[in-house]
């Protein structure tokens, strides 16, 4: 919290100084509002009201320009994944000496062994798990982060956590944050896209990309390669040559209005709000359309795999994301697995977690690392970062009656890669039988504050007023990880 | 109001305000002199515009003004009539205006516009948020609640002790503001004890957050793991507060029935619906003694309807009942008015061949106006008849009798009747009887044998015995998917020609989830064990289902002869019919529940042999086409839910109020967390504002009401000047005070520290009356400028925060909508009660699918929408409506593309468009010219200069109306406040 008055943000897209160039002659205006006079607008973002997603500057000079997550909705296990513990494999089946007897949906049963074969892969001979064989062929350009912690046991407050910093409903997402700062480098889209699981939302839905208190234009614009964004076009019973007709009637008035009236910037920013609609009717269909992809590239990511809907339903979401980076896109976040349903649509493996592994690890492992290396050949990973996570992790024991790992909000792994992550690097670590972070202990604020400095943002200067409180990605958290970084 | 006065004097005793010589908002109000004749508002603000050498702007015109005054206060554009009778009044504009503004205060749009700003402050909304997020269906008397208290100018003292403590002042559904955020469930908390103490003081600290700053407008949640670290507030602070409501924990509870005027009315007015719906369905209803064969008769209802005919006396003459005597619960007559004129109370005489009599049967309840069997006339022998005698002749053109319109009983029913009137020449004469009636079938006796997963079936044992009641059956543990089934045998030996299966009433009663389905198999085997059984060929059996006349058919679909996803709510009697299965020797029933341990229950299953009609002549069954039976589902669909509004209007309820239960100890807790308690503290107020505390086991009920008449002093220095604030954020967009929830010292500092003062001490002068200000300030100079910008203002204060002119701003998302729906003619102004819902489905893996089929119901006004926390409206969620996740004290006012694109391009903005087309056809007749000026008047206010008249004509003449009607909705002009 940097001033003793702060409130100048509050009127953020009200601000007069930032006028554009427009084609109404308004012509740029320097005005100055009483707050910007005495000087306490220093770190914050100077937002354009008729062009909010312009590029802007970050702090200092970013490693990264945009970001990809792909988000495992329900809880992937970092046992079944990339956490291997050998010590697990020897205690299979016993009790976990002073572990708790109960833990968020009941009694605890034994300690149970990965469900997963683990064997080396790459130089580093990092030990994946034959879930995910395609993912881990790439082992050596990633870092990985044993050591995460989260805040809550339960999906919905944890995805909160994960995607905003805190657990409680109603704070901006890293996106909304994100674009706040930075803008995106191509206006025609929109600047954050949340990309949602072809079999369904994610559990905290819409939190995972709501604006929270920022204003509503740095909100995540969800679509797939299923779902288009409601209302691009207009309705079909309408021609062509009537949608041209409305739009420059609306122009004729508005710009009437706009002259008795002169020089009101809200005004401006409503009539190019409108230019910039009739631009992303023009792109993001011309972006969606996957059927200029060739062959091969369908062959890699899967998109094509006739015996697996879903997973080539998922592969065409990986191809949306890698074009949305392509074009600019600030932050694009993509979507594996929805909401709960004892685990069958998504990573939430309480009862029988091998059995639903086999089904969900194929559809994200192939076309997640098609993504990844599908930027990287294209030049991509330079300036995108990767982060591959989950809400929570699971517990070393199987609940007891069942075959499935409860909640583990203790330790659990992530993964990173692309623009200014060290490769080849596993930091941080659970206890042996993977039950708690024990070494580098990281709340998942590191990782956002990481995730803002390699965009070259301060997580402590990038700050929004809301009630009373400079408002953070990072709350009063957060230290950069240094260990990840290149 | 039961305030203790010892808990009054207490608070005065004590209301010693610390005074904080640091910080403005904890010093008390002041009282600065204002020069006489000036209004102190342009006083105020006309010395701080000449400090930064400004000036005010010039008085905005008529139409502006207005148009402004209305937007604000009601959140709808002024009507065409209303600008043409303020611009053409005589007066001055101070005398036209000061009257504009009462008739707008006195509006009930009023009301609806601000509680909604209060609404934003406490974060309400009809879900509890989190990943399930689903319905607290008893949050809206809260909301309605707030917009009675705007509307009826409750004063905002008593408004804030409500809410802390409505339960002890007659206001039980004010208290959902304790309530007010969201919540994880008990089957969202983990089963660990951690998890558990830590939800609960999560759900402690948003009560503490919600009072604090929706009060106080400081934030006191800050200090929840740490001493706050700007205002003089600390860690024990925040748990002392916690301490007042440590006996509140979330829930329902129950309110009094609310008894006012316009509940009644709504209720009259519904149940006035309901009779012109019969009517027009009974309509549909073949006559008696037409020559259409008329659908058999039913226990539940059954309508006679004959050309009108003078009656003096009407006779109904039973000839054969089902079993035993006749028993009917009552005899309506209708005269062409569509009013029943059989009723006891309007002097109508009765009289039988002879009454069996006992608690719930007596010839007087023939004609009392209630329903069901309680209330019913029994005939004393098996065949007999009933008369009524009116005071007078009457012409009468319909008749509706039932057994037991409750539905439980279809027993000792007339199928053999006939129904005669005379009138004063005492010549009886037939105007309907049974011979018309699709005769009912011959019921099939039966045994039942368990299914191999049963042990028992008792419940099933009387299926066939005609005497109804009701069978419950519970899923076995393990069985969560596996269907489970049973047969019911047919008598040894029968040879049934089976064509019609009755189900009366099948229902998953149990909250937790519906029945999911029942499939239905016909056999002709007579082996016992269902796996080795076979059956008829089911899958070409012809089957149709239906309910009695009266009823609408229930919300399900048919596949085959499985029905599934049974209604629990729903109750009613259902037919399977089917071309004959020659040699059936039993009925198989198959049934599937969502989970262990699951209900459903039926009354009675009847098999049904005999020859029915041929499939093609089922038709006349009801002898409807198929336009009136769309048109007659449509309006029992209609009845059907007017019938549901008024059960939940009329019944006793409940409010999401919270429960008042023995207070728990509270601790200060270790940088907030839950496992580390240190001392325990009472409940205290704020150090830094006065030391009133309650001993530690002080009674629940006291300590809210202790520290709800500590806020709500006139002494306290921060409650009033913060309501005061927010009343002029809310007309001027900003606040004195620009952070209108935070006056600690990272808040802003007043722009007008003098005005703020002066404007709060004539708030409590006028004893808290938020009416009073609203007429303070819009009768200001500083209210009533001109929002057009000038050079010099902008290069000082771009922003208008010193008020050089009035700053305009775009409209919520709740104005937008409400005011394309009023110019479109189609706005629902029905006022409370349960919120209609914007989305198809309450989330899970789909989220929250829009509705895009609207009806009256979703055209009502925006703040009576179910308000699902974290969803965005369709379309309006993106004109920055909060989503009730955290306080919203003031809204932002984002542009972007995907509002514009929601505005353009929505079916719903450009249906209304086209109902604003219509209407404007309807209202000014063909002439494009005269369109397109009540077009403008209606949206702007005004008619077009000659350069949009051009324009727009050229427009309308090659692309329509509806093209203009869809740009002015999406005009500047129509979404500013001018």
């Amino acid at each position: 919290m940097k001033h003793d008055v702060s409130s100048h943000t509050l009127s953020l897209l009200n601000r007069r100084n930032f006028l554009g160039q427009s084609a109404t002659g308004l012509g740029a205006i320097a005005l100055t509002s009483l707050l910007s006079k005495q000087g306490l607008l220093a770190d914050q973002p100077a937002i354009n009201p008729g062009r909010p997603h312009a590029a802007r500057s970050p702090h200092y000079p970013a490693k990264a320009k945009n970001v990809l997550v792909i988000f495992c909705a329900g809880a992937c296990s970092q046992l079944e994944t990339w956490d291997y513990k050998p010590e697990l494999i020897k205690h299979d089946g016993k009790p976990l000496k002073n572990g708790p007897p109960v833990t968020f949906q009941g009694p605890s049963g034994n300690l149970a062994r990965p469900q997963y074969e683990f064997r080396p892969y790459g130089q580093t001979g990092k030990m994946c798990s034959d879930m995910v064989p395609h993912l881990a062929s790439m082992v050596d350009d990633y870092a990985f982060i044993h050591s995460l912690t989260s805040k809550s046991n339960t999906h919905g407050p944890a995805e909160n956590f994960i995607s905003t910093g805190f657990t409680l409903d109603g704070f901006p997402s890293m996106g909304a944050w994100i674009t706040y700062a930075l803008g995106s480098e191509n206006e025609n889209l929109p600047a954050f896209v949340a990309i949602p699981d072809p079999r369904g939302v994610p559990q905290a839905s819409v939190n995972n990309w709501g604006p929270g208190f920022l204003p509503a234009v740095f909100q995540g614009t969800p679509f797939n390669s299923k779902q288009p964004i409601q209302n691009l076009q207009p309705p079909k019973s309408i021609a062509k040559k009537t949608d041209v007709a409305a739009r420059d009637l609306l122009k004729l008035l508005n710009d009437q209005h706009l002259k008795r009236n002169p020089k009101d910037a809200n005004l401006f920013a409503r009539i190019a709000s409108y230019e910039l609609a009739a631009r992303m009717q023009l792109s993001v269909p011309e972006i969606s359309d996957l059927s200029s992809e060739p062959q091969h590239i369908l062959n890699m990511y899967g998109a094509d795999d006739s015996k697996n809907k879903v997973k080539a339903d998922y592969a065409k979401n990986c191809i949306l994301a890698r074009r949305l980076i392509e074009k600019g896109v600030r932050f694009v976040q993509l979507f594996n697995g929805a909401y709960a349903t004892a685990g069958q649509l998504n990573w939430d493996g309480h009862q029988k977690l091998r059995e639903q592994y086999d089904v969900h690890g194929p559809i994200m492992d192939q076309p997640s690392a098609a993504l990844i290396r599908d930027l990287k050949q294209r030049g991509l990973l330079k300036d995108t970062l990767i982060l591959w996570c989950t809400e929570f992790g699971r517990m070393p024991m199987f609940q007891k009656g069942a075959k499935g790992r409860d909640h583990n909000p203790g330790g659990f792994t992530a993964v990173l890669t692309g623009a200014g992550i060290k490769p080849g690097v596993s930091h941080g670590a659970t206890d042996e039988l993977g039950f708690k972070a024990a070494e580098n202990i990281h709340p998942f604020h590191d990782l956002h504050a990481t995730m803002l400095h390699l965009l070259g943002l301060d997580h402590e200067k990038l700050t929004f007023y809301h009630n009373g409180i400079q408002r953070r990605l990072t709350d009063v958290h957060g230290n950069v990880i240094k260990g990840l970084l290149a | 109001m039961k305030i203790s006065n010892i808990i009054l004097a207490f608070v005065f005793a004590s209301g010693v305000w610390a005074a904080d010589k640091k910080h403005w908002s904890f010093q008390p109000v002041k009282r600065v002199a204002v020069p006489a004749k000036s209004n102190p508002i342009d006083y105020f603000i006309g010395r701080k515009l000449r400090e930064n050498s400004l000036t005010s702007s010039p008085k905005a015109d008529r139409i502006t003004l207005l148009r402004r005054a209305t937007l604000d206060m009601t959140g709808l554009p002024p009507s065409p009539e209303s600008v043409k009778k303020f611009v053409e009044d005589p007066r001055t504009t101070e005398i036209a205006f000061a009257e504009a503004v009462e008739g707008l205060l006195a509006s009930p749009r009023y009301g609806e516009r601000w509680a909604q700003h209060w609404l934003d402050v406490v974060r309400y909304a009809d879900t509890h948020g989190f990943e399930v997020n689903t319905p607290r269906p008893n949050a809206w008397p809260y909301r309605d609640y707030v917009i009675e208290a705007f509307n009826k100018d409750i004063p905002f003292d008593q408004f804030i002790r409500e809410q802390i403590a409505g339960d002890q002042l007659g206001k039980d559904a004010a208290t959902g503001f304790l309530m007010t955020a969201a919540r994880l469930l008990p089957g969202q908390i983990g089963k660990d004890t951690e998890s558990m103490r830590l939800a609960r003081q999560d759900e402690l600290s948003e009560i503490v957050i919600n009072t604090s700053e929706a009060f106080l407008g400081l934030s006191v949640g800050c200090a929840r793991c740490h001493d706050h670290k700007f205002d003089e507030i600390s860690a024990k602070d925040y748990y002392s507060m916690q301490a007042f409501f440590a006996g509140v924990s979330y829930g329902e509870r129950p309110i009094q029935p609310d008894d006012s005027e316009a509940l009644h009315k709504q209720i009259e007015e519904l149940k006035s619906r309901v009779r012109e719906i019969d009517r027009a369905v009974a309509g549909f209803v073949p006559l008696a003694r037409s020559g259409v064969e008329r659908a058999s008769v039913n226990a539940l209802l059954n309508v006679e309807r004959f050309t009108p005919v003078k009656a003096r006396k009407v006779r109904f003459t039973i000839k054969k009942t089902n079993r035993l005597e006749p028993c009917i619960d009552e005899l309506e007559i209708f005269d062409t008015e569509g009013k029943n004129i059989a009723l006891a109370s309007l002097n109508v005489k009765r009289s039988a061949s002879g009454s069996k009599v006992s608690r719930h049967h007596q010839l007087e309840f023939i004609n009392d106006g209630k329903f069901g069997n309680a209330r019913s006339w029994m005939c004393g022998e098996t065949t007999g008849w009933v008369m009524l005698e009116f005071p007078a002749v009457h012409t009468i053109d319909r008749i509706v009798w039932s057994r037991d319109r409750d539905g439980k009983y279809n027993d000792r029913l007339a199928l053999e009747y006939v129904i005669e009137v005379a009138d004063d020449s005492g010549e009886w004469k037939v105007v309907a009887d049974s011979t018309d009636r699709r005769s009912l079938i011959k019921i099939v006796k039966g045994i039942v044998r368990p299914g191999p997963e049963r042990h028992g079936n008792a419940g099933f044992k009387n299926a066939y015995d005609g005497d109804v009641g009701t069978m419950t059956f519970t899923t076995n543990p393990g069985t969560t998917t596996a269907p489970q089934r049973s047969i019911l045998a047919f008598e040894k030996g029968a040879v049934h020609n089976l064509s019609h299966i009755r189900i009366n009433d099948i229902a998953g009663n149990d909250n937790n989830g519906p029945l999911q389905q029942i499939t239905v198999r016909v056999t002709t085997d007579i082996d016992a064990d269902l796996a080795a059984r076979s059956y008829s060929d089911v899958t070409n059996l012809s089957i149709e289902m239906f309910s009695g006349d009266a009823n609408p058919l229930p919300k399900f679909s048919i596949t085959g002869n499985t029905i599934e996803h049974l209604d629990t709510a729903h109750d009613g009697f259902y037919s399977i019919v089917f071309d004959p299965v020659p040699g059936a020797t039993g009925i198989e029933l198959e049934w599937k529940n969502e989970g262990n341990f699951k209900h459903w229950t039926i009354r009675e299953i009847e098999a049904c042999s005999g020859a029915l009609q041929k499939p093609k002549k089922r038709r006349s069954i009801t002898a409807l086409d198929p336009k009136q039976l769309a048109k007659s589902k449509a309006l029992m669909m209609e009845k059907k839910n007017i019938e549901s509004r008024l059960a939940e209007i009329s019944k006793s309820r409940t409010v999401f109020g919270g429960k008042f239960g023995e207070p728990e100890p509270v601790h200060l807790l270790k940088r907030g967390d839950a496992e580390q308690p240190e001392e325990e503290v009472a409940p205290t107020v704020l150090s830094a504002l006065g030391d009133l505390s309650l001993a530690k086991d002080a009674p629940e009920a006291d300590r809210r009401l202790t520290l709800a008449n500590w806020i709500a002093s006139a002494k306290n220095p921060l409650t009033a000047r913060v309501a005061v604030n927010r009343i002029w954020q809310f007309h001027f967009g900003a606040g004195l005070v620009l952070t209108s929830s935070d006056f600690g010292r990272n808040g802003a500092k007043p722009s007008h520290p003098e005005l703020l003062d002066w404007l709060t001490h004539e708030f409590i002068r006028s004893g808290w009356s938020v009416k009073y200000m609203h007429k303070l300030i819009m009768l200001s100079d500083t209210y009533q400028q001109s929002s057009r910008t000038n050079e010099a203002g902008r290069k000082v204060d771009a922003d208008s925060r010193l008020l050089w002119r009035f700053p305009s701003r775009r409209l919520e998302a709740e104005a937008i909508r409400d005011s394309i729906l009023f110019v479109s003619g189609n706005l629902n102004f029905e006022a409370g009660g349960p919120g209609f819902s914007f989305f198809k489905s309450r989330g899970g893996l789909t989220g929250f699918p829009p509705v895009t089929e609207f009806t009256q119901r979703e055209f009502r006004r925006m703040i009576y929408q179910h308000k699902i926390r974290m969803e965005p409206v369709p379309i309006f969620g993106a004109f920055d409506a909060p989503d009730a996740g955290q306080t919203m004290p003031r809204r932002k006012q984002s542009t972007t593309a995907i509002q514009a694109l929601n505005l353009f391009n929505s079916p719903f903005v450009n249906d209304q468009a086209t109902a604003f087309a219509n209407r404007i056809t309807k209202e000014t007749g063909d002439d494009t010219s005269q369109q397109i000026t009540r077009a403008f008047q209606l949206a702007f206010g005004r008619q077009p200069n000659p350069f949009e008249a051009k324009a727009a004509i050229a427009s309308a003449k090659a692309h329509g109306l509806a093209t203009l009607c869809r740009v002015l909705l999406n005009s500047n002009e129509f979404l500013f406040i001018p």
